[in-house]
């Protein structure tokens, strides 16, 4: 047995102290995590597309990466198929959309058998340089957007697009 | 474009680029035939969806013009056009898996395209037949942008 005595004011100060600290804790505890909940919210790793396409095996010729995620709209659920053209650039892995910019068509490359070493749209013959670069005097308006490229285990993945960084 | 809204107020500003319509055609077929009809109609509506992709800037996908047996085809399409003809498109494909539009006259300049059966296919081989496909009629569309 312990020799120290607690007086009945010091039992009753501890209970309500101890009491006390769980209320206020109890109240304080889901403000603060309410106000820090977008710091704790996971980043958008999640964004990145797989694709098939084998980073060793790109070539400076652009070639065609397909890939497919599921698109929500409403109650209408479908898998979407997306293109890139992706090649490389010294040790650099471009990745072009084929959206062009002009009305949103696909754009093939070398579509066109007069200019080999451009992109192509074939509704109004817009013409695109290797690095999206709109040529101009064609309807286009701007150049092609570029996605996010990661690369794990030698395979692509595709992130977001944006804007044209390369010129 | 596609038959929505936002596509459509898009079509409004750009009506001078934007030019062809491009009208499916679907048969429903009764009894026996429903099957049948319904993998046509499949085929073609994915078709129609990968030839929008690639030509969003210059086609308006129509939603699909559907007939059944009971009904009289040339008086189907002469109300059709006559409608189609008061929008201003310069041209005006209809893709059709029923060879009966174009053999019979109705429609002569009708696109026939064989129906295949995707519903057995897995994705990668469905994408890949649809594409061969979209190559061989790429070139009839394209040849009838240039002859005007």
């Amino acid at each position: 047995m312990s020799n120290t005595r607690v007086s009945r004011r010091q039992f009753l100060n501890y209970t309500l102290m101890g009491v006390g600290g769980f209320m206020a804790s109890g109240m304080l505890m889901p403000m603060i995590r309410f106000a820090v909940d977008p710091v704790l919210e996971a980043g958008a790793a999640g964004d990145y597309i797989p694709t098939s396409q084998k980073v060793s095996e790109l070539t400076e010729e652009p070639v065609r990466v397909d890939f497919t995620y599921d698109q929500v709209d409403g109650w209408y659920e479908s898998e979407v198929t997306g293109t890139a053209w992706v090649y490389k650039e010294g040790d650099k892995v471009v990745a072009l959309s084929p959206v062009c910019k002009h009305l949103g068509c696909t754009v093939n490359w070398a579509g066109d058998s007069a200019h080999p070493n451009q992109f192509f749209c074939p509704c109004h013959a817009g013409r695109y340089e290797k690095n999206g670069q709109n040529v101009p005097g064609t309807p286009p308006t701007g150049p092609l957007d570029e996605f996010d490229v990661k690369i794990e285990d030698d395979l692509l993945y595709l992130g977001a697009t944006k804007p044209n960084t390369l010129i | 474009m596609n038959w929505t809204a936002n596509d459509l107020d898009l079509y409004m500003q750009q009506q001078e680029y934007i030019d062809t319509a491009i009208i499916p055609l679907v048969h429903i077929g009764s009894g026996g035939a429903m099957k049948q009809s319904a993998s046509s109609a499949e085929f073609l509506m994915n078709l129609a969806a990968f030839i929008e992709r690639q030509f969003k800037g210059r086609v308006v996908l129509f939603p699909p013009f559907s007939y059944t047996d009971g009904n009289d085809k040339s008086r189907l399409a002469s109300e059709w056009s006559a409608s189609i003809s008061d929008m201003p498109f310069k041209h005006v494909f209809h893709l059709t898996t029923d060879p009966s539009w174009s053999r019979e006259g109705i429609i002569p300049d009708a696109i026939w395209i064989p129906s295949i059966p995707l519903e057995s296919m897995d994705k990668k081989l469905k994408q890949s037949v649809l594409e061969d496909q979209v190559r061989q009629i790429i070139p009839v569309l394209t040849a009838r942008w240039t002859s005007e």
